[in-house]
């Protein structure tokens, strides 16, 4: 019977994992290098059945791409429109930790704000775009009102969404509202999962909140803030539904997002996929660098962690679990 | 082995209530019990349906949908069923969508479709115009067909694919005019005559000049001439020489260029409302209700029971708007818009042809009394049984029609529109139209009203508007 | 961000003294309240709006009572071609249903077999579970998109919901539970029964797993719900629309705008998700921060 076990469950690991890796390969892997394959091709055109490798200049949809100013705005874009929402949004969320979580003055009420702040993030972003575009409406609209009843504008309605910096900081607000509950909620529960011994031990050492909170809160959630950069990371370089939604890039391109631009390449006009493709190889390639780059650092300075998160977690996963 | 066996066959399982949930829809044609498809639902039709198959037409807007029930309701020997899908144009939805379907062909495949004058080219002439089947095809005798009827030129022309076969065809004539407020045209030159307001804004003089006169005659009253810059885009647009690409590349045509000029006219000057068509600000001017009252807009016939009627505040004369407005000549002569309604070659594949002609001549080329055209141009199509709701009156394609037709509208004051639209329709063309004029024209458009708010310089303007196109389309930019 | 430092600041001044604890507490409470404000109020506004007639909205838009007009502005909307909340509704429910029914089963299977056999590539595999996890599936949508247009599947539900079988997170983020919570000897008792591997996934084991099952279950079907992008590029006939497509299709039916219908439209596609919010909200919660145990 025990020999029987060792020999004879151990299929059952490839078996189990089976579906996973198909339907991986058939809806990821491929995909991934039919991209890419395209990217090399003369694919465009609707109902396009055949198309060539451009053999003689294999690169040409690569540079074309990135010599393009429309691609270069669009990527400048993303970048800053995902620091810009980032920042804040990190720092509004720690700085709604250090208060939920200030062992000294309990904040009442916690859960009915996580729930408040928590709740934007739950509403489909398509729905957002369209409702803060809605309020900016120009010349009747909702923030024109309340703006001029305010006497801030004192002649007449004015055509925000026309100013690049307004439309952009529009979306960078967006970003920020929707995410940084959550953010919030997630540190939460990392700072609750610190061992209670070494906030005690700060206190018997005289430590401040100020200097609780950056000398042993912030330290000990490194890891999930490097976690929760690379995740936003990825969803930042991905941006499509609020730029899409709400301004379609306009104006001038300035809430033009890279996949905001690889959409309107590959699905719009001229139905471009080869340029698409490229495109997107290109920005598959940047997340791929970035995320490696952000994990290599995580590595780096901090081996216990990783081997922790990666190897050896029984022990330390244990502990969370309960500590939850 | 045995227990893989039961995972792949949960897997399966899965699989198939999930297919059995869902393939379903896509397979059954328009279930009658589908509280989706309006079309089936509607009580008009009592007639048995669907005995001989379905036609599948795709549109943008509900009005050809409409016409084909229309038909259907009305001769129950028709005997095929239509199953509509309608997307509207906006952010540039309709366009992808048709283009997958056609391309996918099938059972599914569009029979009869609608094009937009913006984008009507790729679908008779340019990418997509492979797709489409001549009129002759289907068994259509064009030639006497188009006589009979009186055909506007133009829409033949537009109509017709690079072979030299007519594909398309619309059932309305969209000659422009300008159509305005009596009620401001009385305040600021003391009648609302239409003869007296041609003069005053210059109608026919084939120049902007004496427009500018009005605008400021209007502005000393406090009122606006038009409501945005758009308004006049359309009849610049579509009265320039050449469209926007021209061998491939892409191509400025000196009127249109001079619309930066216009536009910041219009917006130093205060001239209007700074609104955007089809944008809310837009429709509040037809109720009179925007920051300042204005003049008129610029549109041929359909832009009254479209979007003037609809968006006037009121169904009869005293509400709102409505019974205030009146049209007269354009300075300078236009046309905007237009619907065409094609065909495809599936259809023919699929053993429609018979079918798809019957509608298609149905809706574009009869010219009797009988025929879609006749109660188009007289507003007496009732297609859903409320005399509560009629049709407005429209310009139709067929000349033979517009000659025993009258265009009477309490909307107008009682004006007959015809006197101002027929001969409107002599500005028709369609040589300057292009396949992409869609996309190209928002992006002119947004770097007009940059220019317009001060934002930019003509020259960038110019740049930014030439690196849009050459960045998102198939079109050489010098 | 103003209000940010400040608080930082007050912080520190509440070390200092200590009767200004109250201060900052009084601080902490106002930022916290125009934080809540400022997630609801856009909410109201579109409520209020909702339930306004277009002439209203026209001359004032914004507004804190609701009016009467709400009905009015549902049947306007429903009487519209492009807007059928149901049909949204029913689509997105079979989409995000069916592939969280798929990832979440597919993936407590794969955890399953990461934890429970000793195979010779599971740490292999594991290792690159991690690694794709950070993959973004945007940028294969040009490859993902030909495809299903090459084998003729666009518009076909399943090739939005099938490719949830592989969720690299979602696998991640059972094994990490299934680790701790599952006794192994309940298996090994299993087995002495007599009970079948795939018998002992189903009845003993999944059973163990619910919490993780409700929380991860949550989370993929909001994702999904919301999903715009990947229905947009594959959907184009209208009877498969999702709640999202069609609310990025209200913005415009182009002869006619009604400010009401637009933010009546709005307000249906959230209100659903509002409630189920409130009533689900301290799981959900509960599993934003559970699933922070990733990190």
């Amino acid at each position: 019977m025990k020999k029987k076990k060792s020999y004879d469950y151990a299929r059952f690991g490839y078996i189990f994992s089976i579906p996973f890796v198909v339907a991986w390969c058939i809806f990821q892997l491929y995909p991934i290098l039919y991209t890419l394959v395209i990217g090399f091709t003369d694919l465009k055109g609707i109902g396009t059945k055949n198309f060539h490798v451009l053999w003689t200049t294999p690169f040409a949809n690569f540079t074309q791409i990135l010599t393009t100013p429309s691609f270069q705005t669009a990527f400048k874009n993303t970048v800053f429109i995902w620091l810009m929402n980032f920042v804040p949004q990190i720092v509004l969320a720690l700085v709604i930790t250090a208060w939920f979580t200030d062992r000294r003055s309990t904040i009442k009420a916690q859960g009915f704000f996580k729930v408040i702040f928590y709740l934007p993030n739950i509403i489909t972003a398509a729905t957002v775009a369209i409702l803060f575009a809605q309020f900016f409406q120009y010349p009747k609209g909702v923030i024109n009102d309340v703006l001029i009843n305010l006497g801030i504008f004192k002649n007449g309605a004015v055509d925000m969404l026309q100013k690049k910096w307004v439309a952009q900081g529009i979306v960078i607000f967006i970003q920020t509202w929707m995410w940084y509950g959550y953010t919030a909620i997630v540190m939460i529960s990392g700072v609750l999962g610190i061992s209670p011994e070494l906030f005690e031990a700060a206190e018997v050492d005289g430590a401040n909140q100020v200097q609780t909170f950056f000398r042993i809160t912030i330290p000990s959630i490194k890891t999930m803030l490097l976690f929760t950069l690379v995740t936003s990371l990825i969803g930042g370089l991905n941006m499509f539904d609020i730029p899409k939604l709400f301004l379609n890039g306009k104006p001038d391109n300035s809430t033009l997002t890279t996949a905001v631009f690889i959409y309107n390449q590959a699905f719009a006009g001229s139905y471009l996929y080869n340029r698409a493709a490229a495109a997107s190889v290109i920005m598959f390639i940047v997340i791929v660098v970035l995320s490696a780059i952000v994990f290599y650092l995580l590595r780096d300075k901090d081996e216990v962690a990783l081997r922790k998160l990666i190897r050896q977690q029984e022990k330390a996963y244990k502990r969370k679990q309960k500590g939850l | 082995m045995k227990k893989f066996m039961a995972c792949a066959l949960s897997v399966c399982m899965v699989a198939a209530t999930l297919v059995g949930c869902e393939g379903s829809t896509p397979v059954t044609p328009a279930d009658p019990a589908d509280p989706a498809d309006p079309v089936v639902t509607d009580p008009v039709d009592p007639a048995p349906t669907g005995t001989k198959g379905t036609i599948n037409l795709w549109a943008f807007t509900d009005e050809i949908p409409k016409m084909a029930d229309y038909y259907v309701a009305n001769h129950p020997d028709f005997g095929y069923e239509i199953k509509t899908t309608i997307i509207a144009t906006t952010d540039g939805a309709y366009q992808p969508a048709l283009d997958q379907a056609l391309a996918a062909g099938g059972a599914d495949a569009p029979d009869i479709y609608a094009a937009e004058s913006a984008f009507v080219l790729k679908y008779c002439q340019g990418d997509m115009s492979s797709y489409a089947a001549p009129y002759k095809d289907l068994g259509i005798d064009v030639d006497k067909a188009l006589k009979d009827a009186d055909i506007a030129q133009y829409t033949v022309q537009i109509g017709t694919n690079p072979d030299g076969d007519l594909v398309g065809l619309g059932y309305q004539a969209t000659g422009g005019a300008f159509i305005y407020r009596r009620s401001v045209a009385e305040a600021t030159w003391g009648t609302d005559d239409p003869a007296t307001v041609k003069e005053k804004i210059g109608g026919g003089s084939g120049s902007w000049d004496q427009y500018w006169v009005a605008a400021e005659e209007l502005k000393a009253k406090g009122f606006g001439i038009c409501s945005g810059d758009g308004d006049m885009w359309h009849a610049i647009e579509n009265s320039s020489d050449s469209g926007w690409v021209v061998d491939g590349k892409l191509n400025i045509d000196p009127k249109r260029e001079a619309f930066f000029d216009v536009s910041k006219k219009l917006k130093d000057n205060g001239y209007h409302n700074d609104t955007q068509d089809w944008q809310d600000g837009w429709f509040a001017d037809m109720k009179g209700e925007g920051e300042k009252e204005v003049l008129g807009f610029f549109g041929p016939a359909w832009l009254i029971n479209y979007t003037l009627a609809p968006n006037c505040g009121g169904s009869a004369v005293g509400e709102g708007t409505y019974g205030d407005w009146a049209a007269t000549e354009s300075p300078i002569g236009f046309f905007w818009g237009g619907t065409w309604v094609l065909a495809s070659k599936s259809a023919i594949d699929n053993g429609k042809a018979d079918a798809v002609a019957e509608l298609i001549e149905y809706i574009t080329l009869d010219a009797t009394k009988d025929g879609l055209q006749y109660a188009w141009a007289n507003g007496t199509v009732d297609w859903d049984n409320d005399p509560s709701t009629p049709t407005a009156k429209d310009c139709v394609a067929s000349g033979t029609v517009m000659s025993i037709s009258s265009g009477e509208l309490d909307f107008l004051g009682g004006q007959n529109m015809f006197d101002v639209f027929v001969p409107a329709n002599a500005n028709a063309k369609g040589d300057n139209l292009t396949q992409y004029d869609e996309t190209i024209n928002g992006f002119f458009r947004e770097q007009v009203r940059f220019y317009a708010a001060g934002e930019k310089s003509k020259e960038d303007c110019i740049k930014d508007f030439k690196q849009n196109v050459a960045d998102n389309l198939d079109v050489i930019v010098e | 961000m103003a209000n940010n430092s400040n608080g930082l600041e007050l912080t520190v001044q509440g070390k200092e003294k200590k009767g200004g604890s109250i201060v900052l507490k009084i601080i902490i409470y106002i930022v916290c309240i125009f934080l809540a404000l400022l997630s609801v109020l856009p909410f109201w506004i579109m409520i209020v709006n909702a339930t306004r007639s277009t002439t209203q909205i026209s001359q004032i838009a914004i507004s804190f009572i609701p009016s009467t007009h709400g009905f009015n502005n549902i049947k306007i909307l429903t009487s519209k071609d492009t807007f059928k909340p149901l049909l949204g509704f029913f689509n997105s429910f079979i989409i995000a249903g069916g592939s969280t029914i798929l990832a979440v089963y597919f993936s407590s299977l794969t955890a399953y077999a990461q934890v429970v056999y000793e195979w010779k590539l599971r740490n292999a595999f594991f290792s690159f579970i991690m690694a794709i996890m950070m993959l973004p599936a945007q940028v294969t949508m040009i490859g993902f998109y030909q495809m299903v247009y090459q084998i003729g599947m666009t518009n076909n539900v399943l090739m939005l919901i099938l490719p949830s079988i592989a969720a690299p997170s979602m696998v991640f983020f059972m094994r990490q539970y299934l680790q701790p919570a599952l006794p192994i000897e309940i298996v090994h008792s299993a087995r002495i029964d007599g009970a079948r591997e795939f018998f002992i996934f189903n009845r003993i084991v999944l059973p163990i797993m619910k919490p993780a099952i409700a929380t991860q279950a949550i989370f993929s079907f909001v994702g999904s719900w919301n999903n715009l992008f990947t229905p947009m590029v594959l959907l184009t006939d209208k009877k498969h629309y999702t709640m999202p497509i069609m609310v990025s299709l209200l913005k415009g039916d182009i002869y006619k705008t009604e400010y009401g219908c637009v933010y009546m439209g709005l307000t249906l596609t959230v209100l659903p998700l509002i409630i189920v919010y409130i009533f689900l909200s301290k799981y959900i919660i509960a599993g934003v921060a559970l699933g922070s145990v990733k990190g």
